[in-house]
């Protein structure tokens, strides 16, 4: 009989995780490279009488938008962007990461390193080191990186075959047990350039606002339920 | 509630970020300014519902998992080393990089610092100091019965003298690269000393592979393109409402819920 109660709950609890998930997408608007999530909410249906059926709510997934982000211009020779489908790949101490975060720069080793500090490999699975005595760093459509005294190495940019089964992280990166492929010839990289989030601000706002008003409805109608229960429980005792 | 804490953490970037644009905006006519730029990251997620997990008795798995991140973070506050523009002074000890490299002041404490301001003047003795009055390095000393000063693109300090027609070499300004520039640090006053970030300075005469040459009369202004401040500024104010807005919303949810009957 308090099924309704806890329907009702369940729509709440998800609603919370749905605003947490928001808020992390209106927090991280500046990101650069970061991807919209969204939450994707499924019926969880259970049986708990012979002819009753019973349908809860449950968060299923959070799915990422993989749209472009839009471009700003930095002025920074090796923040660097990716027109299109793909990854940059850094190293880390527990095998490669991708991302899609360009701002990179050069460390004390003059390797090609991320915000982070984590070197960016190139497609021999080495790090991109400058050669010492050079400032000019040319990064060409197709991910070579050259200097005035020549080519140095091509970014290894990659895709997956399925990029929602990849995981966030933090910090940018991604991780996921699928094997790289190359990314699509039709991918650029574009050099001075940022990608930015692809978080639409106002949707996001019209979002929070749908949950928050969601959540009220859920409330009231606990406190509705809650009401015809304690009505119920007087007018059955007073006709004892 | 998470959002409570996502929402602060968004706001405080922002504040950090205003800040930067703020001094950016702040030294946007200072002599050999860079201009910084606030980087962000997104934060851990935790996992409510693994990806691969399995979703029935039938082994189905589950495509996407459920992973909400916990905000957002400052990963660094870079230095945009894009070169600024050339102001032409015609003072004679005004000087400009034109290209990469840095000029070495020796401070009194007897560390080398680095600075691109090149409004250089003369010490009583008639040394080129600073405008801070701190001599370069190495230490050039123009005669006092000097007349004109030249210095060339590549660094050589000439001086011709009262009455003679012949110029005099007196000098050779030096100048300093960094493998990532990006990492010295900021003292103020134009400065910059060198880290572990930064690597150890190459010193060479301008001019030379890799180092910037010289123009006289000529001053490099600061990097910052103030319309380009004004916009990330109100992009950044935008993106702290927004996060107040989360958690003004968060906040009236919990007061629903605390007043449950």
């Amino acid at each position: 009989m308090e099924n309704s109660i806890y329907v009702a709950m369940s729509r709440q609890m998800a609603l919370q995780r749905q605003l947490d998930v928001t808020s992390n997408n209106i927090a991280n608007m500046n990101t650069a490279g970061y991807k919209n999530q969204r939450m994707l909410f499924t019926e969880f249906v259970e049986r708990p009488g012979l002819h009753e059926k019973v349908s809860f709510v449950q968060d299923r997934a959070v799915v990422r938008d993989l749209s472009n982000g839009a471009m700003t211009q930095t002025g920074n020779p090796l923040d660097l962007a990716l027109t299109g489908q793909g990854y940059f790949t850094v190293d880390t101490a527990s095998g490669p990461r991708y991302t899609r975060a360009g701002n990179f720069r050069l460390n004390d080793q003059r390797q090609i390193v991320d915000a982070g500090g984590l070197p960016v490999l190139a497609n021999n699975g080495q790090p991109l080191v400058m050669p010492a005595g050079t400032s000019d760093v040319k990064v060409s459509g197709d991910g070579t990186v050259a200097t005035e005294l020549g080519p140095v190495g091509k970014l290894n940019i990659v895709t997956f075959k399925n990029e929602q089964l990849m995981t966030e992280v933090g910090n940018g990166l991604y991780v996921t047990d699928e094997q790289p492929e190359p990314a699509p010839v039709e991918t650029k990289v574009a050099q001075g350039l940022l990608e930015g989030s692809n978080v639409k601000p106002v949707v996001e706002m019209t979002q929070m606002i749908e949950v928050q008003r969601q959540y009220m409805s859920a409330q009231r109608m606990m406190d509705n339920e809650h009401e015809r229960i304690r009505t119920m429980i007087q007018r059955l005792g007073r006709s004892v | 509630m998470r959002s409570l804490a996502i929402g602060a953490t968004g706001m405080i970037a922002q504040q950090l970020n205003v800040e930067t644009i703020s001094n950016n905006i702040a030294n946007s006519t200072t002599t050999g300014y860079k201009k910084q730029r606030a980087e962000f990251q997104d934060l851990l997620y935790q996992n409510f519902r693994r990806i691969g997990s399995t979703s029935s008795d039938a082994g189905t798995v589950v495509p996407t998992g459920v992973q909400v991140g916990a905000g957002v973070r400052v990963a660094a506050v870079a230095r945009v080393l894009e070169q600024g523009n050339l102001n032409i002074t015609d003072n004679k000890l005004d000087v400009a990089i034109n290209g990469s490299g840095y000029f070495q002041v020796t401070l009194p404490s007897g560390d080398t610092s680095y600075t691109r301001a090149g409004n250089f003047k003369l010490s009583p003795e008639g040394v080129i100091v600073t405008a801070d009055g701190y001599p370069i390095q190495p230490n050039i000393t123009i005669p006092t019965d000097a007349v004109d000063i030249a210095i060339n693109s590549s660094g050589e300090v000439m001086v011709k003298l009262d009455g003679q027609t012949a110029t005099q070499n007196v000098g050779q300004i030096q100048l300093s690269t960094f493998a990532n520039a990006a990492g010295l640090e900021a003292t103020g006053d134009n400065l910059f000393l060198e880290t572990g970030a930064s690597g150890q300075a190459v010193t060479g005469n301008p001019g030379a592979p890799g180092f910037g040459r010289i123009t006289q009369g000529a001053l490099e202004t600061s990097n910052v393109n103030v319309v380009q401040e004004i916009t990330t500024l109100i992009t950044a104010q935008r993106a702290y409402e927004m996060n107040s807005k989360v958690i003004k919303t968060t906040d009236e949810m919990m007061q629903q819920a605390s007043q449950m009957k």
